[in-house]
């Protein structure tokens, strides 16, 4: 049977229904939780949480994909009361990413010299966090990872931000989950480093490209590589990113050229922030903003469905790994 | 009225009997929790544990401090548990083991931001535990200059230390010209000071020990027992005669009251596999031994193992 890992365990891929799919539940920038002014309510994060994943599931969503990773707040107890509460299926993930935001048991090692980690080593760490469970850190493990994510350095690519992308890219190759990468400066660069390690470009998801600091022809020759691209900012009001008028162009671009397999939407938004600021946007903007202005400039709605549904579970369906 | 900080409250410092100035409960670099190879179920870390609090007891000891930074598996929680059980007092610590070990939350914060949560710590308590640091960690980072970060979080350290009255230790003494000038710029006497791990294998030969002494601060002979003769050393072990002859050096010039010694060692280490075979211990059934047989008389022992440790952490008002 085909099926996707979400936090309470294997779902049949057709059950999944319309997906964001590229959210942050609880984010919180790693250090955060420990601060004097940083308070984490588990209580009133959940709340919190499931009015939003309630939301979405009015507005006709049925899975949220979390792409926080291992080490941004990942809470999996509460993501699986969370799917539990509201009947919202919560795909989880693992993989870190990019330097920056590493503990520096990865960077700055008990070794001498301090050696920072290479992909191998990353390689197997994400790789167990699907094959064995997802990490309570020290406790216990829980369900399959359903995805691995990393990120690039924004000003560019960093030695351990290659290691973290081949790493993820094995992990990817190895046991069949699809691999979502956030690059730097370079997105092309980024995606063949990927690629290199033998993982399946539609297996390969690269996001933040309807960033304005990425050219157009860098998502197309993303498509055209056989990956897919997120547009993940759906609803965002800052100059950082295009307008859902610029981005609903965009999506009809690449679907009048073919690529409307290789195509996804999400909003980005960041459901609960500590240590970060808050990102009120619903995660229902993809089916509530951008799909509305989608029909309206005469996207059909087979094509519709292919993107917020179809394209979504192709690429968290679980295929069969070289180590599965 | 004399105060330090342990996990169970502020004792007088006339109770804190011998104390090992620099050890650690669990140490593990951040991120090391996500690596399942180093897990181990409660019981197995209380089992490593409480033997080892319990012995250094009834060889006397009395006070523990755990130098275990923010990010670093400090466990508050664990220690109040080890500490009411086991009679030992525990003191733990703010700050970082240097910038390399400050998550990104601060790593990129302000020296402003970094005072503030060292002296929350200090005066309110650490997370939800309510238990008071009683010391301040800083450090330098690996490859052995301070960087920027580290220097921020000296600078804090320095404000914390001068506004609560608690102590700073170093780990490391390396590069210590920028640590002094941040001090000075402070107002923090280096008194209030312990220039750490000036004894280890890589560094002591690079750790100005006089330049350090002379300005008044002082120097902590603090990884006792990490030695080249053990079966398998770790990077920073130091032949043992060579350690115990250079700290005997520095009594026989008369720097005894600027003199402090510990082990280092973990009880249940967290993110590695430790040193096997070396204890808090080293200092009862090994240093104080050496010590003895190298002439030096109890009087002395004393001074090193109670009253300057009691002077260094008593909170200065």
């Amino acid at each position: 049977m085909r099926t996707v890992h979400t936090v309470l365990g294997p779902v049949p891929a057709d059950q999944l229904g319309a997906v964001a799919v590229h959210e942050s539940l609880l984010s919180v920038l790693p250090g955060a939780e420990h601060a004097f002014d940083v308070t984490i309510d588990r209580a009133e994060i959940f709340e919190t949480l499931a009015k939003k994943l309630t939301d979405f599931r009015n507005a006709g969503g049925g899975t949220v994909v979390d792409v926080t990773g291992m080490f941004h707040g990942r809470d999996l107890p509460l993501l699986e009361a969370l799917s539990r509460s509201t009947g919202v299926h919560v795909v989880a993930s693992t993989g870190m990413g990019p330097e920056e935001l590493l503990g520096g048991y990865f960077l700055t090692p008990q070794t001498n010299p301090p050696t920072p980690w290479p992909a191998d080593r990353f390689a197997a760490l994400f790789g167990a966090e699907v094959t064995a469970g997802m990490a309570v850190p020290r406790v216990e493990r829980r369900a399959p990872a359903g995805l691995v994510v990393t990120a690039v350095t924004r000003i560019g690519r960093t030695a351990t931000d290659e290691s973290l992308l081949r790493g993820a890219a094995r992990t990817a190759r190895a046991t069949g989950v699809p691999v979502a990468v956030c690059p730097g400066d370079d997105a092309l660069g980024d995606l063949e480093i990927v690629l290199e390690e033998g993982v399946a470009a539609e297996r390969v998801a690269v996001a933040g490209l309807d960033r304005r600091d990425v050219a157009r022809e860098t998502v197309l020759a993303v498509v055209r590589r056989g990956a897919s691209v997120v547009l993940d900012h759906v609803g965002a009001d800052d100059d950082e990113h295009l307008t859902d008028r610029e981005r609903a162009d965009l999506v009809l671009a690449l679907v009048a050229d073919g690529h409307a397999g290789r195509v996804l939407l999400s909003t980005g938004a960041i459901g609960v922030a500590k240590g970060l600021p808050d990102d009120e946007r619903p995660l229902a903007a993809v089916l509530e903003g951008l799909v509305p202005l989608l029909r309206s400039s005469g996207l059909d709605e087979p094509t519709v469905h292919r993107l917020v549904v179809e394209n979504p579970r192709d690429l968290l369906t679980v295929r069969p790994g070289e180590e599965a | 009225m004399s105060r330090v900080n342990t996990v169970l409250g502020a004792i007088p410092a006339a109770e804190l009997g011998v104390v090992a100035v620099h050890e650690h409960i669990g140490y593990g670099m951040p991120g090391s929790e996500l690596d399942s190879t180093w897990w181990k179920i409660p019981e197995e870390r209380y089992a490593e544990t409480v033997p080892k609090l319990r012995e250094f007891h009834e060889h006397g000891g009395g006070t523990f401090v755990d130098v275990t930074g923010i990010c670093n598996g400090r466990d508050v929680d664990h220690y109040r548990s080890l500490s009411a059980k086991t009679g030992v007092h525990i003191v733990a610590c703010t700050g970082f083991v240097g910038g390399d070990t400050a998550l990104p939350h601060f790593a990129r914060a302000t020296v402003e931001y970094l005072a503030r949560h060292f002296v929350h710590e200090i005066t309110v308590g650490i997370g939800g535990t309510g238990a008071r640091a009683g010391v301040i960690k800083v450090g330098v980072s690996r490859g052995g200059r301070m960087t920027a970060l580290d220097r921020r979080i000296y600078r804090a350290a320095a404000r914390a230390a001068v506004q609560t009255g608690v102590p700073i230790l170093t780990h490391l003494a390396i590069d210590p010209e920028p640590a002094v000038a941040i001090f000075g710029e402070e107002g923090l006497p280096l008194d209030r000071v312990l220039f750490g791990h000036a004894d280890d294998g890589p560094n002591s030969s690079i750790t100005p020990h006089e330049w350090l002494l002379a300005r008044g601060g002082r120097i902590g002979f603090d990884t006792f027992g990490y030695e080249t003769e053990l079966p398998d050393p770790p990077f920073w072990a130091r032949p043992r005669k060579e350690r115990l002859d250079h700290f005997l050096s520095l009594l026989e010039r008369g720097h005894l009251g600027q003199l402090l010694v510990s082990a280092d060692a973990n009880c249940s280490p967290l993110g590695w596999p430790g040193v096997k075979g070396h204890t808090v211990n080293y200092l009862f059934t090994d240093l104080i031994p050496d010590l003895r047989d190298a002439g030096v008389d109890d009087a002395v022992i004393t001074t090193l193992l109670v009253d300057n440790p009691a002077d260094f952490l008593s909170i200065r008002s």
